[in-house]
């Protein structure tokens, strides 16, 4: 069994995700061209072409192959994945669990929900995030 | 399992490898770049108090920064605390904020309740019942041949670019929905298919708003908005835009008899 494996996707693609922090130093990460997902996605090519660019302005190996085989080849000890609520790849990574532990890990949070009731229309929302979302990381971090 | 090459001599030797990857993957490449780098340059140009004034109009004060923070190239937090160093105070930059916002509340939204994404949250509120409406779009607009002249100009720039400023991805998805009576799914996966920044949360409740099935009315425009906000960017003269070319109370009778019989 290798240590941890970090596995980026297309909603989480920078080096300043907190992922690379949560994660054990040194953890190696990895972004998986998955020819079937993207396929099944209906990508334009322009939509294929500007994530690619994007893959080769990242320190990370591109591994194409489909996304449960790549990384069980690779036998991690945990995966971390951002965490996104693509339905898409949220399925696609249901698919590695629970041979593989998971960890989904949030982004930089936008602004803090004063109450956590559900808003259903914007303005409702707004007025529940509004001090938050003037503040700097939200008021959120130190 | 194949690691993939990061370098390339050029961008079309890239986009011929991808094309390559993908031969099922239809059409050109963007002039819009992915990547760090070229996210850090759009983010550079900000100019977060000139975007409230004019963010509506073609060639306003937008940043172009969708593809990026879809991708999470740039994160929302980040995108705010840059505009709260560009501005004096920040009541000043509430508009912008308010937009970032938006993005937040839809993200939010689909993470509460997944089957919204291609359900009808509500029913249309247009008179119809969703039956009513064509479940395929129609060739003419998948291909920017309407004859619908500034409705053809912002289909270009979908199919060429993968990007469209936000006022005439109203107006494309209100001619789609409510001129066309064409289900918002359809049109839903149109945009998806081409936007560089195409986000079921953002994408699909977008939709949902102009169609009604997530907002009070449906969104209606006419040819005097397109011609006050695009009349520089677009052909907006009434004999090459018939169909759009009426006051809004007479759209809506046209569009919606079901409503006025039943005023
Ligand atoms: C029918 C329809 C479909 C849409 N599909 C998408 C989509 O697939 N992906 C997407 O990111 N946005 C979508 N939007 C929202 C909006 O049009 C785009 O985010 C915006 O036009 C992107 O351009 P920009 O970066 O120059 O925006 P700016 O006006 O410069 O705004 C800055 C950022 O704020 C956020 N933002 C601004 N307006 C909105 C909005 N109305 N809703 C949500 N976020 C907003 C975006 O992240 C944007 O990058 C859609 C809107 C409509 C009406």
């Amino acid at each position: 069994m290798n240590p941890a494996l970090i596995c980026l996707h297309e909603d989480a693609l920078r080096i300043t995700h907190p992922i690379f922090k949560f994660a054990p130093t040194g953890t190696k990460a990895i972004y998986v061209w998955d020819d079937e997902y993207l396929r099944r996605a209906n990508y334009s090519l322009k939509r294929l072409v500007f994530l690619y660019e994007t893959l080769c302005d990242l320190p990370v190996d591109v591994v194409r192959g489909a996304t449960r085989t790549v990384v069980m080849a690779m036998t991690p000890a945990m995966l971390y994945v951002p965490a996104t609520n693509n339905p898409s790849l949220l399925s696609l990574f249901a698919g590695i669990s629970p041979a593989t532990p998971l960890t989904f890990v949030d982004d930089d949070i936008f602004a803090v929900m004063e109450k956590t009731s559900e808003a259903r229309r914007f303005f409702q929302y707004w007025s529940k995030v509004e001090r938050s979302a003037f503040l700097h990381n939200g008021g959120a971090l130190a | 399992m194949q690691l993939l090459p990061k370098n390339f001599d050029n961008r079309e030797s890239l986009t011929d490898f991808v094309a390559a990857l993908a031969p099922w993957a239809a059409g050109g490449p963007s002039h819009i770049q992915g990547g760090r780098q070229s996210a850090e340059k759009m983010l550079a140009r900000v100019d977060p108090v000139a975007y409230g004034r004019t963010r509506n109009f073609g060639d306003g004060k937008i940043t172009g920064l969708s593809p990026y923070i879809h991708h999470g190239i740039l994160s929302l937090n980040e995108v705010r605390n840059h505009a709260l160093s560009r501005c004096g105070e920040p009541v000043q930059i509430t508009k912008f904020l308010q937009e970032l916002a938006w993005r937040d509340f839809w993200q939010r939204l689909l993470s509460a309740h997944p089957e919204w994404a291609w359900d009808d949250i509500e029913p249309y509120k247009t008179g119809f019942s969703a039956s009513d409406y064509a479940g395929v779009l129609p060739a003419d607009i998948a291909d920017g041949k309407t004859g619908v002249a500034c409705i053809d100009a912002f289909i270009k720039e979908l199919i060429q670019t993968g990007y469209v400023h936000n006022h005439a991805r109203m107006y494309l998805a209100s001619y789609v929905v409510h001129f066309r009576r064409v289900k918002w799914q359809a049109g839903a996966q149109w945009f998806l298919h081409h936007l560089l920044d195409g986000d079921l949360a953002s994408n699909n409740f977008s939709w949902q708003w102009v169609a009604s099935t997530f907002s009070h009315k449906p969104y209606l425009f006419n040819l005097e908005n397109v011609s006050k906000y695009f009349g520089r960017q677009v052909d907006a003269s009434p004999q090459n835009n018939q169909p759009l070319h009426a006051s809004y109370e007479t759209l809506q009778e046209q569009l919606f008899p079901n409503l006025s019989r039943s005023l």
